[in-house]
């Protein structure tokens, strides 16, 4: 009991209690009011419209996958990982489909590499962020090749795609450890999502500027070149007469070597 | 004057009819200063096991090699040589070709040497050399022989053989000169480095619409942002190697990458200057040559997230967002850009680049 204080009696206590759970109520209110009045209101459609089956199973994987680096609501952390505020459900199925995410660690760019998830959570995942914040969207169906002019797509892969993926897919080097990668692995949905999205460093070449047909022809063209066989069997990374001179003259001079010094070697 | 060698006074008579054929063969090998000092079959009992064998083997080696050539004419006539996508028996032909005869070729060696290494007889021949330089009389009588050959032609008393060599002589050396001369431009008349086929004076002097490859024209919103796209100038042949210069990188940049730029103009003070002084950008778009300022090769490996643009070549990078400025590799000199506008809805180049493309040249400034 604190000495200088009136001690007072029964009545006077509740009431005082009774006065002070009032103003406390009144200042809650008044703050979250205040809170409610001046705190930026929560983007529309993010929260309020419901999530449908296949993005809710995807919000569940993305909360236990993604959101160390993504935030808790995709909009990136920073230093971690970017917004997926836009970026559609093609770039997570490319992302997530080829193991590029979630990413090893923090480095030039992420490899590709042994998925994590299913392709059918990529999917689940994609079906979340889109319906979170749109964006690009994949065609139906895993052949995306059949209907695709090979020759138009020869012209069009070595304007717009050689420069970095070489003119036989392989890939090759871009700056600071980056490198843009080769196509051996890549399936029609990988390519036409690349071109799309724009993964990482690799430019978008969006519908406007590729039509739908014209990526297929790509796509028709790629697979063509995958499919197809090196004359002889062996396309040495199918680099050019360089290193395929290179190799037979080493080969053809040590062959020489051997041959004359058993020409001239005594029997 | 007789035609007998000094070195068959010897007493050697080639008619005596004690001699063995050998014994010829051995005298003619003196007479060339050649001495068989051992010689032996390799088989002195003919019909061996061991003689046998190798008789096998090189016959063998021979027979191979037959099949060999028979097969790559066989293949050579036979098997499709087409090009057809995908695994197919076309795709071996050259390779069977190569295996074939170059097979039948190696054989045939093998055997040829293989016989002389173990069948031939066994032979150890000596021939004399003279030590240091030939005698006095052996260079008397070279240089002799050299210079009846040159009185033989005849060339010092029939001058008109000498006017016509020199005929044939000048005419190889102005072929050399003119085929590697049309190589080299003449860099007094170097205005032509100076424009490309952006120059509003190919289009009659009105600016040049940015078409694609296939000839059609570029709208804003074909480009997306973070995309890019190589552009050619809309005049005749504007595509081709004949307009090798033009060839542009247009590039749809972020909002903040575009006001970066826009923030950078002023240190190439050509760039702020394009558009009566607004800058070469239109919107977020812009647009850099795609020739290499180090070595001419096409600089278009562009990363979107960090703003490079790369050339395979040298791995030069510029930085797209600092007026392509030259930040790593060899070249010195940023990459030009091309001002842009807009006109009924298209891209289109606003001026020429106003500087000259591409690598250093003798008279550029």
């Amino acid at each position: 009991m604190i000495p200088w204080r009136r001690p007072a009696g029964p009545r006077g206590r509740l009431r005082r209690r009774f006065g002070a759970a009032v103003r406390l109520v009144a200042a809650l209110t008044l703050v979250g009011g205040l809170y409610a009045a001046f705190a930026p209101g929560s983007p529309a459609g993010a929260e309020d419209a419901p999530l449908s089956a296949e993005a809710q199973e995807g919000k569940r994987l993305f909360e236990t996958s993604c959101i160390t680096c993504h935030g808790r609501n995709a909009q990136g952390v920073p230093d971690r990982g970017p917004s997926l505020i836009g970026v559609g459900s093609a770039a997570v199925e490319f992302q997530v489909g080829t193991g590029r995410m979630p990413l090893a660690r923090q480095e030039a760019q992420g490899e590709r590499k042994p998925p994590l998830l299913s392709i059918e959570e990529a999917r689940k995942i994609g079906a979340y962020i889109q319906e979170l914040g749109g964006g690009p969207q994949l065609p139906e169906g895993e052949d995306l090749h059949s209907d695709g002019d090979v020759a138009r797509g020869g012209e069009l892969f070595r304007i717009n795609c050689s420069s970095c993926h070489a003119f036989s897919a392989g890939g090759g080097a871009l700056s600071s450890g980056k490198s843009a990668p080769g196509m051996e692995e890549a399936t029609d949905r990988d390519i036409y999502a690349a071109m799309l999205t724009g993964p990482q460093n690799m430019p978008v070449f969006g519908d406007n500027q590729l039509t739908p047909q014209e990526k297929k022809d790509i796509i028709a063209y790629v697979q063509n070149l995958k499919s197809d066989q090196d004359p002889g069997g062996w396309g040495m990374g199918r680099l050019g007469p360089v290193p395929e001179g290179l190799a037979i003259f080493l080969v053809g001079v040590v062959a020489l070597i051997f041959t004359t010094l058993w020409i001239a070697g005594k029997s | 004057m007789s035609n007998q060698p000094a070195i068959s006074d010897r007493g050697f008579d080639v008619d005596d009819p004690s001699l063995r054929r050998f014994d010829l063969v051995r005298e003619g090998a003196r007479r060339d200063g050649v001495e068989i000092v051992h010689y032996a079959p390799r088989f002195p009992v003919p019909g061996t096991k061991a003689e046998k064998r190798v008789v096998r083997s090189i016959s063998l080696l021979l027979a191979l090699s037959g099949l060999a050539a028979i097969g790559y004419v066989v293949a050579f006539v036979a098997l499709p040589f087409e090009y057809e996508p995908g695994r197919n028996l076309a795709k071996w032909y050259t390779p069977i070709l190569g295996l074939s005869l170059g097979g039948a070729l190696f054989l045939l060696g093998i055997g040829m040497i293989a016989w002389a290494k173990k069948l031939l007889p066994e032979e150890i021949a000596v021939q004399e050399r003279h030590n240091g330089g030939s005698p006095r009389d052996e260079q008397e009588l070279t240089g002799a022989t050299t210079l009846n050959l040159l009185d033989e032609t005849g060339i010092r008393r029939r001058p008109m053989l000498k006017a016509a060599l020199l005929l044939p002589a000048l005419g190889v050396g102005a072929a050399a000169v003119v085929s590697l001369g049309g190589l080299v431009r003449d860099p007094h008349r170097s205005e032509v480095f100076f424009y490309t086929g952006w120059s509003p004076k190919n289009n009659g002097g009105k600016p040049v619409r940015l078409i694609r490859d296939d000839g059609t024209p570029v709208r804003p919103q074909d480009v997306s942002v973070g995309g890019q796209m190589t552009v050619f100038p809309d005049i005749p042949h504007g595509t081709t190697n004949e307009w090798a210069d033009s060839p542009t990188l247009l590039i749809h940049l972020r909002q903040e990458d575009a006001d970066e730029l826009r923030g950078r103009l002023k240190q190439v003070p050509r760039n702020a200057a394009f558009n009566n002084g607004t800058g070469g950008l239109w919107g977020n778009f812009v647009a850099y040559s795609k020739i290499c300022t180090h070595a001419g090769c096409p600089a278009s490996l562009y990363e979107q997230q960090t703003n490079r643009l790369l050339c395979p070549c040298h791995q030069s990078q510029f930085l797209i967002t600092d007026n392509a400025q030259p930040i790593f590799g060899p070249a010195s000199r940023p990459l030009p850009m091309l001002p842009l506008g807009v006109q009924d809805g298209y891209l289109i180049a606003t001026d020429d680049f106003g500087i000259a493309i591409g690598p250093a040249f003798w008279e550029r400034p």
